[in-house]
């Protein structure tokens, strides 16, 4: 019996690929969870909770019909993070989010995976102006939020912690 | 969506997880009832353990399936494979709401779900990682004829591991005889348990 994939579109970018999970990408995703760069996500995380968020990114397209993609670089073929919208138990509202990873930085492509998630949510997801959390502390993402185009517009709280709450411009048909 | 399989039984049927089911499953594992099982959870551990439900049988093409009884279609819990990365073995796992316990949900679920594993996934085997001090599991798992394997790897310790009978011990005989009349004597209007509850 086989069963068929969770319908997770593909999107490609210059030097991304937006696509599906595959088990060979834990691998990469335990490492960033597990790694000190997952402290603004609330890490880092133990493989146990690893494993549950990566088969969660999964689950969460059968559960809201939208998620988080695996981004693949495209030149390398390795794992570069993930990006895509989060609307999980305790989320006010659908959230534009990102992570990269270790080595993926500082070349323009979390901003490049992030516009190209935003841009389909937006088309085809039904979700526009949406908004990211992010923490106070997180100055690279809040830089990268600015990049983006979305402003502050309050502060929130996650999960009881306290956070920032950005709002991202109309793109509408306009992307 | 995936296409998970649906069992029938006497009394069940058991489908893939669907969204509309969260909040039954929500409320099981934000209680000590999930004690055995990580829990209790929160709201968020509880969704991410929900997508990782679903997501298990798009990763590893197995996973655990919602129990719904036929007369209402209410769910009772959930039973299936069960393989987090890192574990030594592949799992057969359950769990029942704690208002339908002692009706033999349980066992008649995870009967069913084991034959499916064994028959139309080809599994050659299984175990299931219990608490020492999940005394209904244990006895579950006892009534399913598995048996306590000492030298079995476990996950972390912590935990006992139950090894299932063989599916070729299961085709026929005394043990697969033992469990369809335990299950036949649940399904039994006339035979309805009251008393010690056991899943």
């Amino acid at each position: 019996m086989t069963l068929p994939e969770i319908a997770i579109p593909t999107i490609d970018t210059p030097d991304l690929i937006l696509r599906g999970y595959r088990e060979s990408d834990f691998g990469a995703v335990a490492a960033f969870g597990g790694s000190e760069r997952a402290r603004f996500v609330g890490g880092p995380h133990d493989r146990w909770t690893c494993w549950r968020a990566f088969l969660a990114g999964v689950g969460h397209w059968a559960l809201r019909g939208y998620g988080m993609w695996i981004v693949e670089h495209r030149a390398s073929g390795q794992v570069a993070g993930r990006v895509g919208m989060i609307l999980n138990d305790g989320w006010v509202e659908p959230e534009l989010a990102w992570h990269i990873y270790d080595g993926f930085e500082g070349r323009g492509l979390a901003y490049q995976a992030a516009q190209a998630a935003r841009c389909y949510a937006a088309r085809h997801q039904g979700l526009d102006r949406v908004i990211s959390y992010i923490n106070a502390e997180n100055t690279r993402s809040i830089r990268l939020a600015h990049r983006l185009g979305a402003q502050f517009e309050s502060d929130g709280e996650l999960l009881g912690q306290p956070c920032q709450i950005y709002r991202h411009p109309a793109i509408g048909d306009a992307a | 969506m995936i296409q998970i399989p649906e069992i029938k039984t006497r009394r069940l049927i058991l489908r893939g997880p669907e969204p509309e089911d969260y909040p039954d499953f929500k409320a099981t594992f934000s209680s000590y009832r999930s004690r055995f099982m990580g829990g209790p959870l929160n709201k968020y551990e509880a969704w991410m353990l929900y997508a990782a439900e679903i997501g298990h049988w798009d990763i590893r093409g197995y996973g655990m399936w919602m129990i719904h009884h036929k007369d209402d279609d209410r769910t009772l819990g959930m039973a299936g494979g069960w393989s987090p990365a890192g574990w030594p073995e592949r799992e057969i796992a359950w769990i029942i709401w704690p208002g339908e316990a002692g009706q033999g949900f349980a066992l008649e679920a995870t009967h069913a779900a084991r034959r499916h594993l064994y028959e139309a996934f080809a599994w050659e085997g299984a175990v299931s990682y219990i608490d020492p001090k999940n005394l209904d599991s244990i006895r579950l798992a006892e009534r399913l004829g598995a048996v306590k394997d000492t030298q079995a790897a476990t996950i972390d310790g912590n935990d006992a591991v139950y090894r299932h009978p063989s599916p070729e011990r299961l085709k026929s005989g005394q043990l697969a005889d033992g469990i369809e009349m335990e299950i036949s004597q649940y399904s039994n209007p006339i035979f309805s348990p009251k008393g010690m509850p056991v899943d």
